[in-house]
């Protein structure tokens, strides 16, 4: 998500590289004060560990094919504190800019703030809140998931908001939005499971690194993972649909009719009887049209001007999700069978 | 080091090189600030603006191929943005070129315009980056006033990513060579967990000697650097031709080819 220059209109720009020259002038202040010399090298390592971390990569579940690594904002907040682990963020982006021209140079103030500075304050403030209190491995988990979720979507959402004031993109806010929203929340959740194993790891190997952040002994346990992701489905899928409501998505909206335009011509129209005869169909029979429940009868047409109550979209966004979850776990699992039966 | 710096360009010598880093810093911002602020539609004007970076490049010696790889190696994210753009502008456009004309949509414009204006810029900032040293460009960054803390995190962070990638090389070779097939995502999890936690105390011993080394040297909270700033007649030429060049685009070009 490392914002280009071409996205954002120079006054956003240089508004966004003031907001965090500004709040990392704040930090650098209030980490020289806390931070005694002999930690200097020991931030500046850190920086090249996360670069390292980067390279090494895994198989991710249910997607064959794919592999994810981690970003580990969440992490160095938790060994190091907010203030610290803000400015070996910030200088990563900064390199990463420089060095390996990843976002443009004008684009660094969002960066910046997209990157490092929303997610690592974010993730360590619900870490502590999510571990207040006695000591349980799966307030831990949860903890350390629902940081890394919510400090990656905290800085996505930034993005679209970013790019929405410099009027340059023709996307609609609303579906770059949700797509931000959707693709962050599958790496977040992979990046807290990481994090959670290398914080478990970390506590067996040199148990004092973490000992202030981690009080007790976490074991990866399957059946954790398994509620703290059903648990996550459940809430974010809940709130994406309630976002969702009543807005028409990007593939609809570019052959749909268009609210807000009413001469908008359909760029697809087809008016092959079939196909008529096929929608015509899918919208008397479908169980959720539109994601809400049914309000007519099974068998004729859908009435337009009743008004659904949004928990029914949320309950379709649920429905909807897990179907698409088991549709995706189904297809590799038949992938994989094929690809293990070819000698 | 079995990998070649990426930035290693920025280690040989030319009248380009031998600049004030300050000068070129501050000159690759106006340039992509002024870039950006073009319209929608301008693609001509933007092949006027390449020319800039691209002297740049040839002067400094940086192999063109060198950079526009480098381009394509970041652009998914802008390209994937840009490509929303036809999707959802459908006003129509002409466009004319030479003797052609043709309809167009005001989305594929827009396209065209981001992914002109993504390389252009791109391309002044590794015309930056490849003709200056990091300590140099560092030491500038310091003098136009970024905080002294920052500094150091940049100076270590750029010290040691390449010792650390190497590490990590070294890991990831050794997983490839015992593990031979999917072991499943427990496994899998457990694993890379176990390369990330080992990779990370390994850069935490790093820190610790690193420390300790310069603490024995007395180190102060200061970072010293052997790069001398100073403006020459050299840094000025280039800054007023720069500055012409600019300014005869903006009022002078821009006008003719809108």
């Amino acid at each position: 998500m490392h914002m280009a220059n071409e996205l954002l209109s120079v006054p956003v720009a240089a508004g966004t590289l003031a907001i965090a020259a500004a709040s990392l002038g704040l930090i650098c202040r209030k980490v020289r004060r806390i931070i005694t010399s002999d930690k200097l090298a020991l931030m500046g390592i850190l920086g090249a560990f996360v670069f390292a971390a980067q390279m090494v990569n895994f198989q991710l579940p249910a997607m064959p094919g794919t592999s994810g690594h981690m970003v580990g904002a969440v992490l160095l907040a938790i060994i190091l504190g907010p203030h610290a682990g803000a400015i070996v963020i910030s200088s990563v982006v900064i390199i990463q800019c420089l060095i390996f021209q990843d976002g443009g140079l004008l684009a660094l103030g969002c960066n910046l703030i997209n990157m490092a500075i929303v997610p690592t304050y974010f993730g360590y403030f619900l870490y502590k809140m999510a571990t207040t209190g006695p000591f349980s491995p799966l307030r831990i988990y949860t903890g350390v998931i629902l940081a890394c979720v919510v400090a990656i979507e905290a800085g996505a959402v930034l993005v679209p908001i970013q790019a929405a004031i410099s009027r340059v993109l023709a996307v609609p806010f609303s579906t770059f939005l949700i797509t931000m929203l959707g693709v962050h929340f599958l790496v977040g959740l992979v990046e807290g499971l990481v994090t959670v194993a290398v914080l478990g790891y970390l506590q067996q190997v040199r148990p004092d690194i973490v000992l202030d952040s981690l009080p007790g002994k976490v074991r990866l346990s399957r059946k954790a993972v398994l509620v703290t992701l059903i648990v996550f489905t459940v809430v974010i899928g809940a709130g994406l649909s309630l976002l969702a409501s009543g807005l028409p998505d990007g593939l609809e909206w570019s052959y749909a009719e268009r609210p807000d335009q009413p001469d908008f011509e359909p760029a697809v129209a087809n008016q092959d009887h079939r196909i008529v005869a096929v929608d015509d169909f899918h919208s008397k029979y479908s169980p959720l049209p539109d994601y809400s429940i049914r309000t007519s009868k099974l068998g004729e047409p859908p009435q337009q001007e009743v008004e659904t109550a949004t928990g029914w979209t949320s309950f379709a966004g649920v429905v909807g999700s897990a179907l698409t979850m088991v549709f995706i776990w189904l297809t590799a699992r038949i992938l994989q069978k094929k690809k293990a039966a070819k000698p | 080091m079995h990998h070649a710096y990426i930035d290693k360009f920025a280690y040989q010598d030319s009248h380009i090189h031998r600049l004030d880093s300050r000068v070129k810093f501050i000159i690759v911002l106006i340039f992509t600030a002024v870039v950006i602020s073009l319209p929608p539609t301008s693609l001509s004007v933007l092949t006027c603006y390449a020319i800039g970076p691209f002297t740049i490049l040839v002067l400094g010696r940086v192999p063109l191929k060198f950079a526009l790889k480098h381009i394509l190696v970041v652009s998914p994210f802008v390209l994937v943005l840009a490509l929303s753009c036809p999707l959802y502008d459908k006003t129509p456009f002409t466009a004319a070129f030479g003797p052609f004309t043709w309809q167009i949509s005001l989305g594929w414009m827009r396209f065209f315009t981001i992914l002109g204006k993504f390389i252009v810029t791109m391309s002044a900032l590794i015309a930056l980056v490849s003709t200056t040293r990091f300590n140099d460009l560092l030491t500038g960054l310091q003098r136009l006033g970024l905080p002294k803390l920052l500094i150091i995190q940049l100076g270590f962070l750029y010290r040691y990513i390449f010792i650390l990638i190497d590490r990590a090389h070294h890991i990831l070779r050794a997983r490839a060579a015992r593990k031979l097939r999917n072991l499943g995502t427990k496994a899998e999890l457990k694993i890379a967990a176990a390369m990330l936690g080992s990779l990370l105390i390994r850069s935490l011993n790093t820190a610790e000697h690193v420390n300790i080394a310069m603490q024995a040297r007395g180190f102060d909270r200061n970072w010293r650097t052997i790069s001398k700033l100073q403006i020459r007649s050299s840094d000025l030429l280039f800054a007023l031709t720069a500055a012409f060049f600019l300014l005869g685009l903006h009022f002078f070009v821009e006008p003719l080819l809108q």
